[in-house]
């Protein structure tokens, strides 16, 4: 024990302990065959409970007809079966809705190892049984020991029977309690002979197939074997738990390497009975060599499949390319502290072991400080396959190739020897070999090589037209020359084939750079997504489809089709439970995966740092096989690629979001303070003056009170002109569907403006000056007039006392534009277009004019909204003042594009 | 209340002055009404007013920066107009030495209490006195007696010095700040919560209704005043 170890409980233990406090229980009563009690005492395990008033649902038991246990399911709730119509015939299925629905506190699910029928949520029962856990329900289920995963194949030697129904040891150990039930074999044999297990006649089957002393005896000892392991396992979790110093494990931790070839599973099963009776953590490990990357599809089929074995088998995985594999392998080995390495007795050629240098030789030598197993496995009669034959189409187009290679030869040769006096023709032969090489590749080089052979002898080595030889020394030639046009044949084959599978790689790696050039490029989220699923759809030569969670609903998946390629808005029910899921578990599912593999499509997660965002649907076109390994990797690189431009995407759109976001925030303390200074200076002046005279009135003179009563009336008209701004500002902003659209004529309405300006500002001179035939325009006269009010109001404002400001209206532009210009000192260049922006002002301080900030961007919103545009110019006379310019479109202008532009509002009628 | 005492308003809005001016008049005020900063320490300088009301939101220099530059020179009492939602100006200006403030808008009638309050301390730090009277409370302060309708109250030592400080200043905010100093001492400067557990308990001890406070008044954001009910019957007494 290390002496320094703080003897403390470890933190992930205790989050697993809380979080078996969240999940259900799960009990699992294990046996070593069937028959050995294992219903017959959940079910009366299960009615103790129900007398003690535990809500104790029957979910699914099979009673196989045995009378003793169907007398126990009396008096227990049965949850009714779910009808499956199943090769027309209607299986009677455990319904795991109805089951979660009714969410009982314990619930009894016979039969863990059981398979579902296509159509269920699941494939297997177990997948059922988590999800009740996962809802929080506690489960008792039985479970015969020849079905957990790791011991098929030890079970299928042992008895000779192959289990296709298995359980992953996982679920065995993540187990809350595990109960044996155990009778010894000859008892069990009794039974069944008693007829208490099957019915006779499936009992006598069952006598010779199965149920041998020996057979059962083995099976027990499996079970006992796992049972004590876990026991042993519980120890040290107690141990740990209690924070109890013991006998700690060692800190071991098991590599197993494994590739495509048969054995690999065999070796990982192996490796992972190893690491759990050492109770060490199991890494499976694959490894390329660059350069020579597995290409076999069955292969890589393989070693996908061995993978996720592993990972159902609790082990990490890791999959590594380097150029010298054993060093790569003891890197990574140092690296993870790995103390032992399985690996399973190489598939290198004799010639290559002879020489020592297969890689368990390899590694048997160079490795230091670690333990190596080398797992030897009865090969399995597999049809070894030397190459990947495409397909039978193109198989026989090579061949007829190397036929026509060979068949041009012939009359070649003939004209040669004709023409030149050449005896000899086998360079014609080869020279037909090497172009059947370097067209269709390595194999068929070698069999023209062979055809040629016989064509040559045939042809032209005496006696012709027969396939003797007349002479030895010929005998020799001949096969000389089949020597050498095998070697060249098939070493210039060889060349060819990996030119066409660089090739090939290069217009992979080209296709892929080529979407990411377009990924980079496209901007929008919905551009992304299309490119996603057009390209997806390429590589699967399928359908494609991208949801994406909108985020309308904060607890459940939200998931829209936001991308399909061919185009598809509908999905089919099943699809999109499999799209839900595979999106809520983070876990593929859907077609040929766990999880409701009968759905059109499989459904991938796309995980972003910031977590899940959305799923991708594939559905190749094919879908009697599986995606071939390199298109699957072409999509998952796609998928990548994809994720990586999604959450970019989001990420721009979320800036672009908080920018407008800061911008609104900006915008409203700029309304608050300017709200808070205009509405207080008026309301400060009003209060303070009415207070004045209230206290102290009758000591001031008259000029005093009246100077203080035209200061409330001053500053009440102030606030009403302040808020009469911010009502029409809301109005405006609101859009221009309330705006009437009267003839307007600008002259009358520019007078009234000004008459209003010339009452606040007394002694400003006004001076007004309009053009001949002004056009009516169309509009609000009553918010043209406030507009223009406000321009000229800001205008005397803004200028000096005794100054004049000009008013003007000309025709232009097919509409009437209005001037107003003051003798200011103008405003700032940069300030032109900020002015009519809403509360900007120009100047600081509290000193500055008593504005609203809102005045001029009413009148913008006003002038646009009736079709015009509003602009300041500044300076506009020798260097000083401002001009405001409005243009208004001519009624006829603006009811032209009124109708054309949709906007008919209020214009036919008058 | 004594003749006419000169008073210094500096506001840049116009329509502030328009009123201040004949209201204070009216209410027996000499005023002086300057629209700048600048010009309001010239006029301060060339005939010193009795008292100053002083906005915070100048158009060429901080109210605070007036009030530094009146305070090398001057004790005289200083009432600060701000905005109601300015508590750190407010806070601030206490702190560099106003006397007390006035939030826009305000009615005039509340300006000249405040300023009559700034004006009464000015002459009372002057002289002393043993007994102060707020309302029903008593504070003797020679025999560290505190009577509440001629009832005595317990009070411990820091509840004393509490209340005897604003006492001494009634009618006159002090911030949290300023009370934490003079009673905790420099270092407890941020303890704000003590304060306001002494004050709940002062408020148990003296007021009529602890949860209606008449005398011991909270100033949001700022600090504490004892109200300055007093001030009538001082003013009866002159």
């Amino acid at each position: 024990m290390l002496p320094d170890l703080p003897s403390r409980r470890d933190p992930d233990r205790l989050l697993a302990a809380a979080r078996r406090d969240e999940r259900g229980h799960l009990k699992i009563f294990l046996g070593a065959a069937p028959g050995v009690g294992k219903t017959y005492a959940m079910l009366s395990n299960a009615k103790r409970l129900k007398l003690a008033h535990l809500d104790v649902v029957v979910g699914l038991v099979e009673t196989h007809g045995r009378a003793e246990t169907e007398a126990l399911i009396d008096g227990l709730e049965v949850l009714p079966r779910r009808a499956m119509p199943y090769h027309g015939r209607d299986l009677a299925e455990f319904d795991l809705d109805a089951a979660l629905a009714r969410h009982p506190a314990l619930m009894i699910v016979d039969e863990l190892a059981h398979s579902n029928p296509p159509d269920s949520r699941h494939p297997k029962r177990h997948q059922d049984v988590a999800e009740l856990l996962d809802a929080g329900i506690d489960v008792w289920t039985a479970l015969n020991i020849q079905h957990l995963e790791s011991l098929s194949d030890v079970v299928a030697r042992l008895t000779g029977v192959t289990v296709r129904e298995t359980v992953p040891d996982t679920v065995l150990e993540a187990a809350d309690d595990v109960v044996v039930v155990d009778i010894t074999p000859a008892e069990l044999i009794t039974r069944l002979s008693e007829g208490r297990i099957y019915r006779p006649e499936t009992a006598a089957r069952a006598a010779n197939a199965f149920f041998k002393p020996g057979n059962l005896t083995a099976l027990r000892e499996l079970a006992l074997r796992r049972t004590a392991d876990r026991v042993d396992d519980q120890m040290v979790d107690h141990l740990r738990h209690n924070a109890i110093e013991g006998a700690w494990p060692t800190a071991e931790r098991i590599l197993v390497c494994i590739g495509g070839d048969p054995q690999s599973a065999a070796v990982l099963r192996a490796a992972s009975r190893l690491a759990s009776g050492l109770n060490a953590p199991l890494v499976a490990l694959t490894i390329e060599r660059t350069g020579a990357e597995v290409t076999d599809p069955d292969a890589l089929r393989r070693i996908d499949e061995t993978l996720r074995l592993a990972e159902r088998l609790g082990a990490e995985t890791a999959r590594l390319a380097a150029r010298d594999l054993p060093e790569a392998i003891l890197r990574y080995a140092g690296r993870e502290n790995v103390t032992q390495i399985v690996i399973g007795r190489s598939g290198a050629s004799r010639w290559a072991r002879l020489r020592g240098r297969s890689l368990s030789g390899a590694l048997l030598r160079r490795a230091e400080g670690v333990a190596i197993h080398l797992i030897t496995t009865e090969a399995p009669p597999v049809r070894r396959r030397p190459y990947a034959w495409p397909s039978r189409r193109s198989v026989g187009v090579r061949l007829a190739v190397a036929v026509g290679w060979v068949a041009l030869a012939v009359p070649v040769g003939r004209l040669v020897g004709w023409v030149l006096h050449l005896s000899d023709a086998s360079m014609v032969f080869l020279a037909a070999v090497l172009g059947c090489a370097m067209t269709v590749g390595q194999w068929p080089a070698v069999v023209a090589a062979g055809l040629s052979f016989l064509a040559y002898n045939f042809f032209f080595v005496s006696p012709i037209y027969t396939l003797t030889v007349a002479e030895p020394h010929e005998l020799l030639a001949l096969f000389t020359f089949l020597l050498v046009a095998v070697v060249t044949g098939g070493l210039t084959g060889r060349v060819r084939d990996q030119a066409q599978a660089a090739f090939d790689r290069a217009t992979t790696l080209q296709a892929l750079y080529d979407v990411s050039r377009k990924l980079a490029r496209a901007t929008g989220l919905d551009d992304v997504l299309w490119i996603l699923a057009r390209q997806a759809a390429a590589a699967v030569s399928g359908r494609v489809l991208v949801l994406l969670d909108e985020g309308r609903a904060a607890t459940v998946a939200d998931l829209a089709i936001r991308a399909a390629f061919p185009p598809e808005d509908e999905l089919g029910s099943t699809d999109w439970a499999a799209a839900r899921w595979a999106y809520e578990r983070q876990e593929p599912a859907g077609w040929r995966t766990g999880t409701l593999p009968n759905a059109q499509f499989r459904f991938e997660p796309i995980l972003t740092q910031q977590g899940v965002v959305g799923v991708v649907g594939t559905a190749p076109g094919d879908r009697s096989r599986p995606l071939p390994a390199d298109r699957q990797r072409r999509l998952e690189a796609l998928v990548d690629q994809g994720t990586l431009a999604i959450e970019r995407a989001r990420l721009a759109g979320e800036a672009r979001r908080n920018e407008a976001m800061a911008e609104r925030e900006r915008l409203q303390t700029t309304l608050l303070s300017s709200l808070s200074h205009d509405l207080r200076t008026p309301l400060s002046s009003i209060l303070g003056a009415a207070t004045s005279l209230r206290s102290y009135g009758a000591a001031m003179s008259q000029v005093d009170r009246d100077d203080l009563l035209l200061a409330i009336e001053e500053d009440a008209r102030r606030l009403a002109r302040f808020v009469s701004n911010l009502l029409d500002m809301t109005r405006v902003e609101a859009g221009v569907t309330d705006l009437k659209r009267d003839w307007v004529e600008v002259a009358d309405v520019l007078r009234g403006a000004v008459a209003r300006a010339e009452k606040l500002f007394p002694d400003r001179r006004h001076v007004i000056r309009f053009g001949a035939d002004l056009p009516l325009v169309r509009g609000d006269a009553v918010l043209l007039e406030q507009a223009l009010f406000n321009l000229l109001d800001n205008a005397d404002k803004y200028s000096p006392l005794g100054t004049a400001t000009t008013v003007w209206a000309d025709q232009q532009r097919a509409g009437v534009t209005i001037g107003i210009e003051d003798e200011g000192s103008g405003i700032p260049t940069p300030d032109l277009t900020r002015v009519f922006d809403k509360f900007t002002r120009v100047g600081v301080g509290d000193g500055r004019p008593a504005g609203t900030g809102l005045g001029l961007s009413v009148a913008k919103g006003v002038v646009e909204a009736m079709g015009g545009t509003v602009r300041a110019e500044s300076p506009c006379r020798q260097g000083r003042g401002t001009c405001l310019l409005v243009w208004l479109p001519g009624a006829a202008a603006s009811m032209e594009e009124g109708v054309d532009g949709g906007n008919q509002h209020g214009a036919g009628g008058r | 209340m004594a003749g006419t005492n000169t008073v210094l308003v500096v506001d840049d809005e116009r329509q502030i002055q328009r009123f201040l001016r004949p209201a204070l008049t009216a209410a027996g005020f000499t005023v002086e009404a300057t629209l700048s900063g600048e010009e309001a320490l010239r006029c301060f300088l060339a005939s010193p007013p009795e008292v100053v009301v002083l906005d915070l939101g100048l158009p060429d220099m901080n109210g605070l920066a007036v009030l530094a530059e009146i305070r090398k020179t001057s004790p005289v009492p200083v009432v600060i107009l701000s905005a109601r939602d300015d508590e750190a100006g407010k806070v601030a200006a206490l702190e560099a030495g106003a006397d007390d403030y006035v939030s826009k808008p305000f009615g005039v009638g509340e300006l000249v209490a405040r300023l009559r309050t700034a004006l009464r301390h000015a002459v009372q730090v002057a002289g002393t006195t043993a007994v102060y009277t707020a309302g029903d409370l008593v504070i003797d302060t020679l025999a560290h007696r505190v009577t509440v309708r001629g009832e005595p109250v317990k009070l411990t030592p820091k509840e004393y010095d509490i209340l005897h400080l604003l006492t001494r200043h009634a009618g006159r905010v002090l911030t949290h700040q300023q009370i934490l100093n003079e009673v905790w001492g420099p270092h407890h400067g941020e303890q704000l919560q003590y304060l306001r557990v002494f004050m709940g308990r002062l408020r148990q001890k003296v007021e009529a209704d602890p949860a209606d406070p008449r005398l011991l008044l909270n100033e949001p954001g700022v600090g504490y005043r004892l109200a300055a009910a007093h001030k009538a019957r001082l003013k009866e007494g002159r």
